[in-house]
């Protein structure tokens, strides 16, 4: 056990101090970051934060003339400027002191109708909003103070699935494309871990060091050992993603409405976090029964790019979750081995996954990866030692069944 | 009697249809240097890899350090393989020190025993170069520490000279020696006979998967022996009685006795001439190397029964 974790952590402090590592671990952050930066600029220099008129034609806006600032607002609420009539407004939006105005016209209690008048473009959502409670809050001025708050509040809705899996807020259209983000990450993540426990095998094959190896620890110490250590790399990519866009959104939020009402779905975390291990454990199986077979890290990844594209296919389907996501296409993918935590990533937000289809998922990769590092650890047995020779299928075969190296 | 540090009984070992070791034996004393010899692919690393348990074999006996391969055991062996390989892309310290962990050897203490080695090895220098930057003897000494680094009981190594220059030779040489000295068990696989000669005081010949020879170097020199004298002198050593064929070589005279000749006949026929002046007579031992190739020939030195 000891050697496993020598291994590991060989493993781990020789990928992660590795310059490559540093600058694709670190680019998806960044990049996450500079888009950031850059809606937000482009957001905040854009707001216009001239004020907003209004024309109380109904008598209304009396009581209530200034709100305290809200969450809502951002960093810059805007201003509301009461004008005695509408000439007057409209000089002030010709002359650029305002941005826009609103007419409150003297029937409003029976019409309900409301204008707003502006130049070029309409005041942005938050802007809006404000007048909006501006009025609320003078048509409730009679109302106890409790009853007056929770009107001026309005709904706020939650579509919840009957067994309480699934929820659906109203805060934000961006929860929807959350799953598929994390889905996204998985993928890179993931699937970099498995090149990277590739060229850690094929290594061992290319610098001669496999006969010293393997007398010093069993296979499954080595081979073992390398796949913990990579996916402990795996898992600080996937932390340093995670932590970079939780600061980000954070930050994000204070400039960029559709971030505050971001939430992160937890169920479907856990849910993930419970297929990661046997779908990291299968990955690294076939990766490292390839790098076993071939004789150089090339080979390898021609083949381990075609094996990565059963781990990405549902990507391919997701027109068909967005239609239909509980066809039978959608529930072969959640509980085919390759597909199944991506499959669950996408289709998470758009229907509620029957429980069986996870469950079965969860046994089938679980029982594959099993199977799967059984059959690698023989395979790398045989393969390891055919120094400059590729292992043919037959021989491959072979090994898995009889475990012999020749 | 001793138990034998290593001992493999009828190995037989095949890769497909290639037999690849039909029938070696052989047995490692403790403190003892042995030579494990033979052509290029006559078996010799694939036994060394089944007493090791990289290959499972096909049939026989292993017993290594008392008894069947084991984890435990692993720690016990430092193997230089055939077939050298660090990790290239690492620095020198790191790569050594990984190794020595895997040996079961604490961190600390690799760090410890290491520079002494380094220096040794005049690689002290070079400790924090990329693998990749050494030259090939630099690579070879660092795998020499590699294996003896965590003071292995038994020590296998596969062509230990391969690569090295004539001051490294000496200098691997010597730590063979003295590894010897401490009381370590040494398996040795090489083709330069001269230093099976000068460092085992036993050897285990494979030819064709097979154990074709096995014993004391001594003994089997002197079983290739045969009816041959050497002789150092001076005056005429031609057309003595008994003597099938007499050939001077670097000063010393070589004669092939007839059957039924012995050495004290020409003895006695050469004392009895005038003018002979004998400095030395010997009776003419065949170099390894000769024996090594009658063997694998398929050929026998002319008068060995």
């Amino acid at each position: 056990m000891h050697k496993l974790w020598v291994v590991a952590k060989h493993e781990y402090l020789k990928i992660t101090r590795k310059r490559s590592f540093l600058f694709g671990t670190l680019a998806m952050p960044l990049f996450f970051v500079a888009i950031m930066v850059l809606v937000i600029v482009v957001m905040v220099a854009g707001e216009d934060q001239r004020p907003i008129g209004y024309v109380d034609q109904a008598g209304l806006l009396i009581a209530v003339t200034s709100l305290p600032p809200t969450e809502d607002d951002g960093p810059n609420p805007v201003e509301l400027l009461a004008f005695a009539n509408e000439a007057q407004a409209r000089t002030a939006l010709e002359t650029g002191r305002i941005q826009a105005y609103y007419v409150l016209p003297a029937d409003y209690l029976t019409s309900h109708d409301v204008q707003l008048v502006y130049w070029e473009e309409v005041p942005r959502g938050s802007a809006q909003r404000r007048f909006d409670r501006l009025v609320r809050a003078n048509l409730t001025t009679s109302l106890p103070a409790d009853v007056a708050a929770r009107a001026q509040q309005g709904i706020d809705l939650t579509a919840r699935s009957a067994d309480g899996r699934q929820e659906v807020g109203g805060d934000s259209i961006v929860n929807i494309f959350v799953p598929f983000f994390i889905g996204l990450f998985f993928s890179i993540v993931v699937l970099s871990s498995g090149s990277y426990l590739l060229e850690a095998v094929t290594d061992e094959k290319e610098n001669r060091t496999i006969e010293v190896m393997a007398t010093s620890m069993t296979s499954g110490q080595l081979i073992g050992g390398k796949a913990l250590g990579l996916m402990a790399v795996a898992l600080t990519q996937i932390g340093i993603l995670v932590v970079t866009i939780v600061i980000g959104v954070m930050i994000g939020a204070q400039f960029v409405e559709a971030l505050r009402g971001l939430s992160l779905p937890w169920s479907m975390l856990l849910t993930l976090a419970l297929f990661f291990v046997p779908t990291f454990a299968l990955i690294a199986g076939m990766m490292i029964a390839v790098g076993s077979m071939v004789t150089e890290t090339r080979q390898g990844q021609q083949i381990a790019g075609a094996l990565n594209m059963l781990f990405t296919l549902p990507f391919f389907f997701i027109i068909v979750f967005f239609t239909a996501p509980n066809s039978p296409l959608a529930t072969i993918l959640t509980i085919f081995p390759t597909t199944s935590f991506l499959t669950i990533a996408l289709r998470w937000s758009l229907t509620t996954i029957p429980m069986w289809e996870m469950v079965v998922g969860l046994v089938l990769v679980t029982v594959s990866a099993i199977c799967m590092v059984w059959a690698a650890a023989r395979i790398f047995r045989m393969g390891m030692l055919r120094y400059g020779q590729r292992l043919d299928l037959k021989s491959m075969l072979r090994a898995v069944r009889t475990g012999a190296e020749g | 009697m001793t138990t034998p540090t290593a001992m493999v009984s009828h190995l037989s070992k095949s890769f497909g249809a290639v037999r690849a070791v039909e029938d070696v034996s052989f047995e490692v004393y403790p403190g003892e240097i042995f030579g494990l010899l033979g052509p290029n692919g006559a078996g010799k690393t694939t036994s060394i890899r089944m007493m090791l348990d990289i290959f499972n074999a096909d049939r026989g006996e292993i017993s290594v350090l008392g008894g069947k391969m084991d984890e435990a055991k692993k720690n016990r062996i430092g193997y230089l393989p055939e077939e050298r390989g660090l990790y290239k892309d690492l620095k020198l310290e790191p790569t050594l020190i990984f190794l020595a962990r895997l040996k079961g050897l604490s961190e600390a203490e690799a760090k410890r025993r290491l520079p002494d080695w380094l220096k040794r090895l005049d690689l002290y220098d070079h400790r924090y170069k990329k693998v990749q930057e050494l030259s090939k003897g630099m690579q070879q000494k660092a795998q020499v520490i590699a294996t003896l680094l965590h003071e292995p009981e038994l020590i296998v190594i596969d062509e230990p000279f391969a690569g090295l220059d004539p001051v490294n030779t000496r200098l691997v040489e010597d730590i063979i020696r003295e590894q010897q000295a401490a009381g370590r068990t040494i398996v040795m696989s090489t083709h330069q006979m001269h230093q099976v000669e000068a460092l085992c005081s036993r050897i285990a010949l494979i030819n064709k998967g097979r154990t074709v020879l096995y014993g004391e170097v001594d003994q089997i020199k002197h079983s290739f022996a045969g009816n041959a004298v050497t002789i150092t002198g001076q005056g005429d050593f031609l057309n003595v009685p008994g003597v099938l064929e007499a050939r001077q070589d670097n000063g010393d005279w070589r004669m092939s006795l007839a059957p039924g000749t012995g050495p004290q006949d020409v003895f006695k026929a050469l004392a009895a001439r005038d003018g002979i002046k004998i400095e030395r007579f010997e009776i003419a031992e065949p170099s390894l190397d000769d024996i090594f190739i009658w063997t694998v020939q398929g050929r026998q030195e002319p008068n060995h029964a």
